[in-house]
């Protein structure tokens, strides 16, 4: 296991662990060339030699088990070795970070988690007995725990390791390609040690959520400076007419632990099939936590986001949906709250190449600290033959410190001209004639903030479609309220 | 005079004109429009009076018509006020007393200032007074906070009552309530326990169940919206209740409701001051004294009128 360092700045007298090594090791030497191949014209040189991104790379192959891979995943490995070679850590001079300082990852150690099989079977982690579940422990598959028993014919789930041979073919006819990546995305691709896969087949609906459980165990602290990298993937594939929900959720073992979870989810909904998509990352507050996922729909297929974000240090979610078909319907509800010096990022992106897509976002933030920020970028994209879009947006943030932060870009690029597209953005704090409201009735200032505070990130809590969701997530964001108001009070 | 303009509303209407003992009517009793005042209609204001009247002993020797033997439960004396962005007067020195079971009404044109004077008497924090004396249940009001004000048993409808989407209404019941309890020094009512208590309240306002589970406000009509005011006054009690335009918005078989709730909350104990431009309203809950704002919206022109 190979151990990554930095130094915020890169200065010319850089500590020996950062030089690029004198002879890179053959295999390293090997990517760099198929790299340099892909491109008809070089990369440009700079964005090449990252010595930081290099050292990463090194780690991650270190860390893979040695034995074959089946192929959808050596494809996605050799795809993205190759992207993560020509892309050079974001600076806040690029503008998707432009707001969020990703160094809090860069001046870490960063080592990549490798555990045995025998280690996850040894681990006592409680998956919920009702539902169906995919446990990852620090990135690797616990398949122990898994809850079939409830599923109808057909659908699968587990490692694509196990699965079978058509599965393994409709997979790969979709894995690797990624054109909207970032390195994070590339970072995933080389590191997942393995694929998680949800199949549901033509027509299927399954009628009980299905639980991805992420948990992350290997944690540093803040001194020694240890950032342990887990790099869990899952895929969902749902046929023609299919419907399934999926419940995510990201948790640490402690509340302090310093990690870095860096998770992919990849959706393919086939056409008229739907995806229930429950996303709650309750991570540690010391943790950094990027996440992709991406969507492509088929037409009159149809995706619904509920997320709800409250922890990590720093903490993103990169959302790319994609028509691959007219008619889709998306609907994307998303809050983040920032009750410590924490960093909520939403980066967003619905792509419209069809007819008579529909779209809904609305995305809802708390900042509740002073060094608390909330970083919004919801981009969407109305293509040309994308006529009789009909697209809204709608962001809302609540800032309770004067010196809370929030920088929301939300925006609309339409190219089609027969389309119905909104968006607003507000920010604000609480509603004085709302929080009179309460004292009207007797309710004392304290409490009516309490619940309006609430009240904000509720109405996207309400939209998770299964109640044991709802009410963990309630109870998660009250609790946390209820300490950033105890300690600023 | 301009104060009396909204008298047409009553055609032949059912009260008096009776000269108010306190002193803010001084200035629009000075004001130009005075003489417009229709001679024959003050007789005949005078000659109904009579078989309107809804409180035991009709005028009593007092010049503002009141029973004196009455306890006082809300006495405004020249209040002022501002509006605390603008530093712009708009409350100039208004009297008012309520005594304890009366029924009182406001009346006045468009932006007079009645809603205004009734926040201003809740603790809206828009507003800063800047002179006078209000007194309610014996203590001063201008010294407690809003929520210290509805819990002594002050109670304001909204005429537009604000939407708290998030905020479930039978939540905001319950812990509008529960302060309620906790002042009284009663224990906390438990979700179930409160659904039972409030049940019945709602056949007071005819509401169905799921009016409960809406958010506060939230995409309720307007008459909808008057029903959970009127909801609010059921659940917590009040001393005095100020119903500011209780009646707009509603058709007939809607206000019959909302009266007849408000109706049934009343004792001879509780007092109601309402805000109206309708006579209807009156003929549902009967007043007893008929205030009139004064059209220069920023001067108010109180006990105008009395009618017992
Ligand atoms: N907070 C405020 N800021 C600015 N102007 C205000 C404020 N509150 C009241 N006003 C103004 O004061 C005047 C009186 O308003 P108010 O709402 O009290 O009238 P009203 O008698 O209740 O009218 P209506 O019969 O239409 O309800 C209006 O012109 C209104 O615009
Ligand atoms: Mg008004």
């Amino acid at each position: 296991m190979s151990v990554l360092s930095f130094t915020p700045h890169l200065h010319v007298h850089v500590s020996p662990i950062l030089t690029p090594k004198p002879k890179p090791k053959p295999k390293l030497n090997k990517l760099r060339i198929s790299s340099l191949q892909t491109f008809a014209t070089p990369p440009p040189l700079p964005s090449f030699s990252d010595p930081f991104v290099l050292q990463l790379a090194d780690s991650l192959e270190d860390s893979l088990p040695s034995s074959s891979q089946p192929l959808p995943l050596q494809k996605l490995r050799d795809f993205s070795s190759q992207t993560l070679l020509s892309t050079p850590w974001p600076s806040r001079k690029d503008e998707p970070f432009r707001f969020t300082d990703t160094s809090l990852i860069k001046s870490s150690l960063i080592e990549p988690v490798s555990h045995s099989a025998q280690f996850l079977d040894s681990l006592d982690v409680s998956g919920d007995t009702q539902f169906p579940n995919l446990i990852f422990i620090d990135g690797f598959l616990k398949e122990s725990v898994l809850n079939l028993s409830n599923l109808p014919d057909g659908v699968y789930l587990g490692s694509l390791l196990r699965a079978s041979d058509r599965i393994m073919e409709r997979v790969s006819k979709f894995i690797g390609d990624f054109k909207w990546g970032d390195l994070f995305w590339s970072i995933n691709g080389m590191g997942a040690p393995d694929l998680g896969v949800i199949y549901v087949p033509a027509g299927c609906k399954v009628e009980i959520p299905i639980y991805l459980k992420y948990f992350s165990v290997e944690g540093g602290n803040e001194e020694s400076k240890k950032l342990p990298i887990s790099n869990p993937r899952v895929f969902v594939l749902v046929e023609e007419g299919g419907e399934v929900g999926i419940v995510e959720e990201f948790v640490g073992k402690e509340g302090n632990a310093c990690y870095w979870a860096n998770p992919v989810l990849e959706v393919v909904i086939g056409g008229g099939g739907k995806v229930r998509h429950s996303y709650v990352q309750s991570q540690s507050l010391r943790a950094a936590h990027i996440k992709w996922t991406t969507v492509r729909q088929e037409s009159s297929s149809t995706y619904e986001l509920v997320e709800v974000s409250t922890g990590g240090k720093l903490s993103r979610h990169n959302v790319h949906v994609q028509q691959l078909g007219p008619e889709t319907v998306t609907e994307v509800s998303t809050f983040h709250l920032s009750v410590t010096e924490q960093t909520q990022d939403l980066h967003s992106s619905l792509v419209f190449d069809y007819p008579r897509g529909y779209s809904r976002q609305l995305h809802k933030c708390i900042v509740a600290h002073p060094q608390g920020q909330a970083v919004f970028d919801g981009n969407v994209k109305v293509n040309r033959y994308a006529q009789q879009t009909d697209a809204g947006q709608l962001t809302r943030s609540l800032l309770l410190e004067p010196r809370a932060t929030v920088n929301v870009k939300p925006n609309l690029q339409i190219i089609a001209d027969d389309v119905k597209c909104s968006h607003g953005a507000a920010i604000s704090d609480l509603e004085e004639s709302q929080l009179f409201y309460f004292q009207a009735r007797g309710i004392d200032l304290k409490t009516a903030r309490k619940a309006l505070v609430f009240s904000f990130g509720a109405e996207v809590i309400g939209r998770f479609p299964y109640p044991s969701v709802r009410k963990q997530a309630e109870s998660h964001v009250k609790q946390l309220l209820e300490t950033a108001y105890d300690s600023s009070s | 005079m301009a104060a009396l303009l909204p008298c047409t509303h009553f055609s032949s209407a059912k009260f008096t004109f009776l000269p108010s003992s306190s002193s803010a009517i001084t200035i629009p009793a000075l004001r130009p429009l005075r003489p417009r005042l229709n001679h024959r209609r003050r007789l005949s204001l005078n000659s109904i009076r009579a078989s309107v009247s809804t409180v035991d002993s009709p005028l009593a020797s007092s010049t503002d018509g009141r029973d004196e033997k009455k306890k006082p439960l809300l006495q405004v004396t020249d209040l002022t006020a501002i509006i605390a962005e603008s530093r712009q007067e708009i409350i100039k020195g208004v009297n008012l007393l309520v005594n304890e079971g009366e029924i009182h009404a406001i009346m006045g044109k468009n932006g007079s200032g009645k809603s205004t004077l009734s926040k201003v008497l809740v603790g809206h924090p828009d507003y800063e007074v800047t002179g006078g004396s209000v007194i309610f249940k014996g203590e001063n009001l201008l010294e407690m906070e809003p929520e210290e004000r509805s819990l002594a048993g002050l109670f304001m409808s909204f005429q537009s009552p604000v939407e708290i989407p998030g905020v479930n209404n039978i939540d905001f019941l319950q812990m509008a309530y529960n302060a309620r309890r906790r002042q009284l020094g009663e224990p906390e009512l438990g979700p179930i326990e409160f659904y039972a208590y409030i049940y019945p309240k709602l056949e007071l306002v005819n509401m169905k169940t799921d009016f409960l589970n809406r958010n506060v406000n939230e995409g309720f009509s307007g008459g909808e919206k008057k029903r959970n005011e009127i909801l609010q006054l059921a659940v917590l009690g009040a001393d005095l209740a100020i119903l500011d335009e209780i009646d707009s918005g509603l058709d007939v078989d809607a206000l019959r409701d909302v009266a007849q709730a408000v109706n049934g909350i009343l004792t001879s104990k509780n007092s109601v001051l309402m805000i109206t431009h309708y006579r209807r309203l009156l003929e549902f809950i009967k007043p007893a004294f008929i205030h009139i704002m004064d059209l220069a919206w920023n001067i108010m022109n109180c006990c105008g009128f009395g009618m017992t």
